[in-house]
């Protein structure tokens, strides 16, 4: 191969390079200077984040579907699209992490720096443009995560947390290789524009290879972004870390893991008119989604019912969001499932934040019962968490009514197939709103707790709820600017030439 | 049908001998013969590499596999000095009924998927100009042409699990030897053996989750 044929466009992996310099930075700062790296850290951190937010806007003229790399990155709306969201939840992740380290009292540098590292893979996620890609993004942002999630050296439910995610997220990473691996025997490349064109041409060298190829990386997917019947890790390793962490597994990991899901099933195997094996494909994965979607939800929402545990109860929330998210999912559309990541992101960091503030040193604090009559004690934290928590039960005017409102709309419009999965949404959505009200009865309703003293909190900390708060508002009342982002389609979708 | 070709008489007999070691390897009590077990297989493996003619690929299975991973392997079990493993009760014990049920389901797939494969394989699309496949030179030009992101990639991967495993395998910090003298001292224990702090750790966890 010619080096002219590569396409060498390093502008184009510009977030990329800019998150992994800053990772190395920061670890050279804290060589260097450990006292000083405590306040460094973040602002650096901080500094570099603003950076990629800057390279990634300055990219977005540039969007189009001519893969860079010899095919491996792809730089058009959905990878811009998704890699802001990804930012924007590391900003807000580096504001809260700092309270985090210093009420904690745990060492910095590497904190900023494992953070900045799984920033990289998840970038490389939603760039991706070749399975190989996919893997070595997914797989830098996990590993990163595990660590943290271990970070809290001493408490023995992080050290279980972290052990457990490390397990089962290898064992998933497997399941998606061997997939990969199958793909790749069946289809003959590894390109995921390459294997679409291959599935229209109807080339397809071995079809039932491919059939449990992508049965594999349906299910290695599956387990990362947390849906039923793959959830079973998620309430534990989610009690288990700390609460900021659980902020950050819950959010940009999961908006990551589904821009690589849509690249390589709604845009790789998004072949509904292919011949043979091609619609066949597109059929199971359609069906065996929509099932995992109902189950998620379903099952989410019932058991998260009987949680008395602040942290257990977000998890259980968090895979049926998972489900609701498959909905906008199943249309093939990126925009959906973009904005209601956007949305949850925005709450679920909020909400996880305000948890990791109550909760006090070690996690001590995260039972419902903890929150007993702080209403009117802290209203600078009930009142933000009661605004998180309706709009995660879709309340209007809160983003999460406009990210559910959109989702389903674009269901229910695209495919008459869908319309029972609505249904189960949306009944699943007034069952969600008893759980998602109970914390906020405690907190005004109830006697208050005895022992009750006010969290401290930093001006960062203060800087980061504001953000979600004024998102969390602000995209449930004027969302078009965000839906006509989402809209903008990368030109020139049809003439796309296979690399290599 | 009575004259096997070489090649298929040698494939046999390499994968006979991989799954042999691979069950050996679950099988075994004793962490060491399962890390021995492993490096059989490694080494069946890389035999089979060899007669997909990647002889690259068998080359750094035998060095980096059999020879450095399995190294450090054995010297990890060694030095935690496990010798068996202990004999205790399952708490979940209908999933040794499960687990078979899914092995076999698994291993349906992969029958089904190797019925459909057929050995008339259609050729790889070669422009004539290229090295030939398998060798140093081939991976070398794929490596630093079409797989040069993914190659940089990898090294901020192995840098960041380098960073990660000396976060959580570093000595304690001031904070963290408090936090367990803390422990030690609420417990009026002064002369403590190394055990102990774990012990009350879990104590508090099961207060926790009480």
């Amino acid at each position: 191969m010619q080096f002219s044929n590569l396409n060498l466009d390093y502008f184009s992996i510009l977030p990329e390079i800019i998150t992994a310099l800053a990772g190395v930075i920061l670890m050279l700062i804290d060589a260097f200077s450990k006292k000083a790296g405590r306040k460094l850290s973040p602002m650096f951190s901080l500094f570099a984040l603003v950076a990629t937010l800057a390279s990634i806007i300055a990219l977005w003229p540039r969007a189009s579907y001519t893969a860079s790399f010899a095919g491996m990155i792809v730089n058009d709306h959905l990878r811009l699209y998704f890699a802001l969201v990804i930012v924007a939840c590391g900003i807000i992740a580096t504001l809260l992490a700092s309270q985090f380290l210093d009420d904690e009292a745990l060492p910095p540098g590497e904190f900023y720096a494992l953070m900045m590292f799984a920033t990289t893979g998840m970038l490389m996620m939603a760039s991706a443009g070749d399975l190989v890609m996919v893997f070595l993004g997914l797989e830098t942002s996990s590993i990163a995560t595990y660590v943290m999630a271990g970070y809290r050296r001493t408490d023995l439910r992080a050290n279980e947390s972290s052990l457990k995610y490390f397990l089962l997220g290898s064992f998933s990473a497997a399941f998606l290789l061997y997939g990969m691996a199958l793909t790749y025997g069946a289809t003959g490349t590894t390109n995921i524009e390459g294997i679409r064109q291959i599935l229209i041409a109807g080339k397809v060298i071995y079809p039932q290879m491919l059939l449990v190829g992508v049965a594999m990386m349906l299910v290695g997917f599956g387990f990362k972004i947390a849906t039923a019947p793959f959830h079973l890790w998620t309430p534990d390793v989610y009690e288990g870390a700390p609460t900021l962490v659980t902020a950050i597994l819950a959010t940009g990991p999961k908006v990551a893991v589904f821009a690589a899901f849509l690249r390589v099933f709604a845009e790789g195997l998004g072949t509904p008119t292919a011949p043979a094996v091609g619609a066949q494909i597109y059929d199971n994965w359609i069906n065996a989604l929509a099932v995992m979607a109902a189950i998620g939800m379903t099952f989410g929402n019932i058991v998260a019912l009987a949680q008395r545990n602040m942290k257990r109860m977000l998890a259980y929330s968090s895979i049926a969001h998972g489900g609701y998210t498959l909905i906008g999912f199943l249309t093939t559309e990126y925009a959906p499932v973009g904005f209601y990541m956007l949305t949850y992101a925005l709450m679920s960091l909020g909400a996880f934040a305000i948890v990791q503030m109550l909760a006090r040193e070690g996690d001590a604090k995260t039972e419902i019962s903890d929150y007993a009559g702080i209403g009117f004690e802290v209203p600078n934290l009930s009142f933000p968490l009661a605004i998180f928590m309706l709009s995660m039960a879709g309340i209007p005017p809160m983003a999460g009514f406009m990210g559910k409102f959109y989702v389903f709309k674009s269901a229910w419009v695209s495919s008459p197939n869908l319309r029972w999965l609505v249904i189960v949404a949306i009944i699943n959505s007034i069952i969600s709103v008893y759980y998602y009200l109970y914390p906020i009865v405690v907190m005004f309703f109830r006697p208050p707790v005895s022992d009750f003293t006010k969290p401290r909190l930093s001006p960062m900390s203060q800087l980061a709820l504001a953000i979600t708060i004024i998102g969390t508002l602000y995209f449930g009342l004027f969302p078009n600017g965000a839906l006509k982002v989402l809209q903008q389609k990368t030109p020139g979708a049809q003439q796309v030439a296979v690399q290599k | 049908m009575f004259e096997l070709p070489i090649q298929q008489l040698i494939f046999l007999f390499v994968a006979a001998v991989a799954v042999f070691a691979a069950f050996n390897v679950i099988l075994q009590r004793n962490p060491i013969y399962s890390a021995l077990a492993l490096i059989i297989t490694m080494c069946a493996l890389a035999g089979t590499f060899l007669m997909l003619e990647a002889q690259f690929v068998a080359t750094m299975q035998v060095i980096v596999y059999a020879g450095a991973v399995m190294v450090l392997f054995v010297f990890v079990i060694m030095l935690l000095n496990v010798r068996t493993e202990e004999a205790r009760q399952d708490r979940v014990k209908y999933l040794k009924l499960v687990a078979p049920l899914l092995f076999i389901a698994l291993l349906g797939e992969v029958i089904f998927v190797a019925r459909s494969v057929t050995t008339t394989a259609p050729p790889l699309a070669t422009t004539g100009n290229e090295p030939a496949f398998g060798t140093v030179e081939s991976i070398g030009e794929a490596m630093f042409s079409s797989y040069l992101f993914p190659f940089e990639a990898t090294s901020v991967l192995i840098l960041m699990a380098m960073v990660g495993s000396l976060v959580l395998a570093r000595r304690r910090t001031m904070s963290e030897a408090e936090t367990l003298g803390k422990l030690i001292e609420e417990s009026g224990k002064p002369q403590l053996t190394p055990a102990e702090p774990v012990a009350k750790l879990e104590e508090k966890k099961e207060e926790i989750a009480a």
